[in-house]
């Protein structure tokens, strides 16, 4: 121990050999002894040792102190002592704190040390015993382990001793530890160490293994990290808190940046919402220590980082929209309207708001409603105009004011709007400043930056806004008592016509610059501002004197403008003005300066290297004003102009006349396309009607199905109804017909009236044989008449016999005559017996007497017979006209069944022509359903494959329609 | 905004069994036939209902290759959920599950709930692993086991609000520790408050002035 001491105390004056002997002595000692405390002594002295003799310790000990931290895992002590000791070997202290004070710098410090030389070469050396450390991934994991012994001495130095090594060697670190299970996951549990020194140095661990490893950001993000570092913040008093609140925020920043996902899960987790106390800054001018104000700058980065214009546009518009709701908007905008705050905090605010509003309606409304706690109010914008168009304010604040400007204006048709309204004559308020009034102030102000930034500003008043170009040609501007009131765009090609003469703090091509890209941006895709450009008599000589002239260097930016303005009037040029038609500028461009020329001049834009750097991202920085000369939103104009006015210069008038009638059919297929899309859209309609249609015409062919149905089932009772009543008629047959009214509903009637043909002719073979009996009555009676007073002896089944009747009275009559003669002679014989004599007379006229009584007896008889022949024959006759009315009333039966069968087919007929009807309806509606699916399928719509495969078999016809609706698509696509 | 509690899922399982797709599916509510390989872990979340309380689920998705398996690795442990899904027109998929489920076991907490899920069961023409099978492998292991189809939705929701069911079951029984956020669940910012929720509170402010 004493010799170890003692080569301690003597190592400032020992020579280096010594030093180097007792390296190696003490890792033999290392590496050798068995006992613990020798080589913990040993390892303590190597420690001790190692910020002098760096290197010495290093190349020697190295391997035995990794032995010692595998082998000697039970004794926190000398893990303790090995792992300081490979922390002083890797990275020196002075190192180390220098990094720290870099990192921790804010940015806009900006301080450029030097490093020295032989600093440089300590770190060579570090990054030497790094690599050697490194080279086995089996150390790393040997130190993630030792990571997990709760004893201070073993953890702290294990923390400071990965960081370490993170910082040397990063990338390859990272992958180790990414694959080590648990890895993050150990490391990300320093953050919840009681011990702050310990959560302090695994911030700065955290940080340096985060740096650009977006796996690892995720997992650490996954392990809670955005929760554990909010609420440290918290904890630490959020802007007033410490570097410790720095440092989680850098890590914050880290976790953030370029990682989609974690911003995703940022978001998710409401953790926008908890960032909104952070801006809570008191209006206190006392509290702004240095450590605040970097506090409040990350604070700001961080915002930024989620709303910057890189992210993918939905993502920055829900941060957006998230920090509206939640109120952070507003308090950044108190911050803005506040007094006392460091200028560059109140520039990255600026910054901030821009970013937060940019290209969100909700948000930029909001901000243009902002006032500034004056008195009078004045509108927050124009309080930040005052700030750009003023000289004294510091240069990075001019710009963030007109990049917050910019993004307000950012697709802003209404702040456009708005803002082009306060210079109009009809809306000019002279008793207050107005955005309009800055800004003219500013473009024609003697200060070149003033000039510049109020010029681009002006531009995006007027970015892809038509309607603003036009509104602005309007502004007149009053120039000096008694002259004539000059247009605002005359106004700026005076000054810009001043050429070098104008007289400009700061540069000359700055104010010029910003001039030309105003007119540019003014009348490009404005053929009324070019025909107000090209009214004033001087100004194509005056670009085209510009273009032809052969300048300086740095001239030539100007030249290309003006090139640039001359393509645009020529390439939106609605040849209004004779004199300066499309030809003629052609013409002219050919003659004063060459279309080689022209087209080189032109590309003197693109060519500077300014340009490239402008068009990297919307925010407007520059190294210094010197650099202020493109706009990021004007590079987009260049490139999409360059290109076209380049051919348009190129074109012959025959190019140009064909190239007006394809722009011509151009504009034909256009309205050609209107017209599909009109009829896309009445398609649409229609479709829409036809499905309504088809939806009642399938219920109403179901209902008819229905009553179809129904009809078919009377249809079958009526036969099966029918034909009861046939079998019925078939049974009564011959009887009668009396029974017909059960068949008077329905049936098959040409059998029935054959059956009553029958019937009849029965009937009339009974009339015959009834006449016949009439006819040997006849003979009977012509015989009984003959007889006189044979009584008349007839067929008692004798019938209709009215004539007979009539003959027989007529018989009767005679026989009566007969009588009355008889009686006539009776009378006379009895006369003459009374005249005579009495005696024979009597017994002659009493056998008179019996003779008479015998014949009045026989005639009183026949009349009797007479008269029940004339019953019978009655009984008779009324029998056969109850049959003849039964066949009547049959008959007529009949024929109203015939009817109605007939009706019954006409019917069936009908609605079996309606069904047809219907199923060609359905088989229309198929069809159209079939096309109106292409239809959809062609539009996007997911329709069941199955039912596409069915139509593809029965659409051939449908081909046509389908074809033709692609096309109509395509044309829309178009 | 406002839930009761939140629990972090991860889904794991082979390439291209339709871990991406059943997340969008959930999160997004569509299909995408066409999906990158997922690189390393992407995230989502949805709020569900359970049980009248809104929960929130913090989706891990990861990539199923191999390469990518020793970073996914670190995701076990915090997960208080993990979908394990194959996919059953392939039968390697349904193979693999037991090295799965060793490593999910092995860097998870013990109490992570894992649902096995047979995905693509719309594809019932070209199946190779039997529904059976699934269910007998989940039996076995203890797994809760379901087939869904991402394309057509079907079982999706279920999938994720059942295990979601599962874990807030195990929390009424006391077996998870909610207040080490370690093991993938967070009580909400409302719930932990004596009124259980913030519109509710609020509404009764109101009244209460109306009272006054």
């Amino acid at each position: 121990m004493n010799f170890f001491r003692g080569v301690m105390g003597g190592q400032p004056a020992g020579p280096q050999h010594s030093g180097v002997e007792t390296i190696q002595k003490l890792c033999d000692r290392v590496a050798s002894s068995t006992l613990l405390e020798d080589r913990r002594d040993a390892v303590r002295a190597l420690k001790s040792l190692s910020k002098k003799y760096r290197m010495e310790v290093g190349s020697q000990a190295l391997e035995h102190l990794i032995r010692i931290l595998q082998t000697d895992r039970a004794d926190s002590e000398i893990l303790g002592y090995a792992l300081d000791t490979i922390y002083n070997i890797i990275c020196s202290d002075e190192e180390e704190e220098q990094d720290e004070s870099e990192d921790a710098a804010p940015p806009l410090s900006g301080k450029n040390r030097n490093v020295p030389e032989e600093m440089q070469k300590q770190d060579d050396v570090g990054a030497q015993f790094t690599e050697r450390f490194v080279q086995d991934p089996e150390n790393i994991t040997l130190l993630l382990t030792l990571l997990e012994e709760f004893d201070f001495h073993v953890r702290w130095p294990g923390v400071k001793l990965l960081t370490a090594l993170l910082k040397n060697q990063c990338p390859q670190l990272q992958g180790i530890i990414l694959v080590s299970p648990m890895g993050v996951s150990r490391l990300m549990d320093l953050l919840a160490d009681s011990r702050e020194v310990i959560r302090n140095d695994g911030l700065l661990l955290l940080q340096q293994l985060t740096k650009g490893n977006a796996a690892i950001q995720k997992i650490v993000a996954f392990e809670n990290a955005f929760e554990r570092l909010l609420d440290i913040i918290t904890e630490e008093g959020t802007s007033d808190g410490g570097i410790v609140v720095e440092d989680c925020l850098l890590l914050l920043l880290n976790l953030l940046k370029n990682n989609s996902s974690n911003q995703n899960f940022f978001k998710e987790g409401s953790y926008v919402q908890r960032m909104k106390p952070w801006f809570e800054v008191g209006d206190d001018n006392a509290g702004w220590s240095a450590q605040k104000v970097t506090n409040l700058h990350y604070m700001l980065q961080l915002v930024r980082v989620l709303v910057s214009p890189v992210n993918s546009p939905g993502a920055t518009a829900s941060c957006q929209k998230a920090m509206f709701q939640c109120g952070l908007l507003q308090q950044l905008c108190t911050i803005l309207m506040a007094t006392g705050v460091p200028a560059d905090i109140l520039t990255e605010t600026i910054n901030t708001v821009s970013e937060v509003i940019r290209g969100s309606q909700i948000n930029q409304d909001y901000f243009a409603s902002v006032n500034a706690p004056s008195n009078p109010p004045r509108p927050a914008i124009v309080v930040l105009l005052m700030s750009m168009v003023n000289e004294r304010q510091p240069f990075v604040l001019r710009c963030a004011v007109l990049y917050c400007f910019q993004c307000f204006l950012y697709k802003n048709q209404k702040g456009q709007g708005e803002i082009v309204a306060t210079l109009l004559p009809s809306t000019i308020d002279a008793n207050s400043i107005s955005a309009g009034q800055l800004l003219c102030g500013g473009l024609f102000s003697a200060d070149s930056l003033s000039n510049w930034c109020a010029a681009v500003a002006l531009a995006h008043a007027l970015q892809d806004n038509l309607t603003q170009k036009e509104q602005l040609l309007r502004v007149q501007l009053a120039t000096s008592l008694g002259k004539p009131p000059v247009s605002l765009l005359q106004q700026c090609t005076n000054i810009l016509s001043q050429g070098d003469k104008i007289n400009r703090r700061g540069s000359k091509v700055q104010t010029r610059v910003g001039l030309l890209m105003l007119l540019c941006t003014w009348i490009n895709n404005c053929p009324i501002a070019v025909t107000h450009f090209l009214h004033n008599q001087e100004n194509v000589p005056f670009l085209t004197a510009q273009i032809s002239e052969n300048l300086g260097e740095d001239e030539r930016l100007v030249q290309g403008l003006c090139a640039l303005l001359l393509g645009i009037c020529i390439y939106y040029n609605d040849n209004s003005l004779e004199n300066y038609t499309k030809d003629k500028l052609k013409q002219l461009i050919e003659k004063r300066i060459g279309k080689e020329n022209f087209v080189e001049k032109l590309g003197f834009i693109t060519k500077h290297e300014l340009y490239s750097r402008a068009g990297q991202k919307p925010q407007p920085v520059f190294p210094t004003p010197e650099h202020m000369l493109f706009d990021h939103e004007f590079t987009k104009l260049v490139k999409d102009l360059e290109g076209v006015i380049t051919k348009a210069i190129h074109k012959s008038n025959e190019e140009e006349k064909k190239e007006e009638e394809v722009k011509k059919t151009l504009e034909q297929h256009d309205s050609i396309v209107t017209q599909y899309k009109e009829l896309i859209r009445e398609q649409d309609t229609q479709i829409n009607e036809l499905k309504a249609q088809v939806a009642s015409m399938s219920s109403q062919s179901e209902q008819m199905q229905v009553t179809m149905t129904q009809q078919i089932t009377q249809i079958q009772q009526h036969k099966d109804q029918y034909n009861i009543l046939k079998l019925k008629l078939g049974k009564t047959g011959d009887q009668s017909a009396s029974q017909g009214e059960g068949a008077h509903i329905n049936g098959l009637q040409s059998e029935e009236l054959s059956q009553l043909r029958e019937e009849l002719e029965d009937l009339r073979r009974q009339h015959a044989q009834l006449q016949t009996q009439l006819a040997e009555k006849d003979t009977l009676i012509g015989s009984l008449k003959s007889e006189a007073a044979s009584p008349a002896e007839g067929a008692p089944d004798n019938t209709e016999l009215m004539k007979e009747l009539d003959t027989l009275r007529a018989q009767l009559h005679s026989q009566a005559a007969d009588l009355t003669q008889l009686q006539t002679e009776r009378q006379e014989l009895l006369r003459k017996a009374e005249t005579a004599e009495s005696g024979p007379a009597s017994v002659d006229s009493g056998v008179d007497k019996a003779k008479v009584a015998e014949l009045e007896k026989r005639l009183a008889a026949q009349s009797a017979e007479t008269q029940k022949l004339q019953g019978e024959m009655k009984n008779l006759t009324g029998g056969r006209a109850g049959l003849e009315s039964e066949l009547a009333s049959a008959t007529s039966t009949a024929a109203i069944l015939q009817a109605e069968k007939g009706k019954l087919q006409q019917e069936v007929q009908e609605s079996k022509k309606e069904q047809d009807d219907l199923l060609m309806l359905l088989a229309d509606q198929d069809q159209k359903i079939l096309s109106l699916k292409h239809k959809l399928k062609d539009l996007g719509e997911p329709i069941d494959d199955e039912d596409d495969l069915d139509s593809k078999d029965q659409s051939e016809d449908d081909d046509d329609e389908d074809d033709e609706e692609d096309d109509d698509d395509e044309e829309d696509d178009e | 905004m406002a839930y009761a509690y939140l629990f972090k899922y991860i889904i794991i399982g082979d390439t291209g069994v339709g871990k991406s797709c059943l997340l969008l599916q959930f999160t997004d509510k569509r299909f995408q036939p066409v999906h990158d390989l997922t690189i390393g872990v992407e995230f989502g979340a949805r709020m569900i209902t359970i049980d009248g309380k809104q929960i929130k689920l913090q989706i891990w998705d990861t990539a199923g290759q191999e390469s990518f398996r020793s970073i996914t690795r670190s995701y076990y442990r915090g997960a208080a959920g993990a979908l394990l899904v194959y996919d059953i027109t392939r039968r390697d998929t349904f193979n693999h599950l037991t090295t799965w489920l060793e490593d999910a076991r092995q860097h998870s907490n013990s109490n992570m709930v894992i649902m096995l899920i047979g995905n693509k069961s719309d594809l019932e023409s070209r199946r190779e692993v039997k529904k059976e099978e699934g269910e007998a492998f989940a039996r076995e292991h203890g797994l809760i086991f379901m087939e869904t189809s991402a394309k057509t939705a079907s079982n999706v929701e279920e999938a994720f609000i059942n295990t979601a069911k599962e874990i807030y079951e195990k929390i009424q029984e006391g077996v998870f520790d909610i207040n080490n956020e370690a093991n993938g669940i967070k009580i909400g910012p409302q719930h932990s408050a004596t009124n259980s929720s913030l519109p509710g509170s609020q509404g009764g402010q109101q009244a209460g002035g109306g009272c006054c």
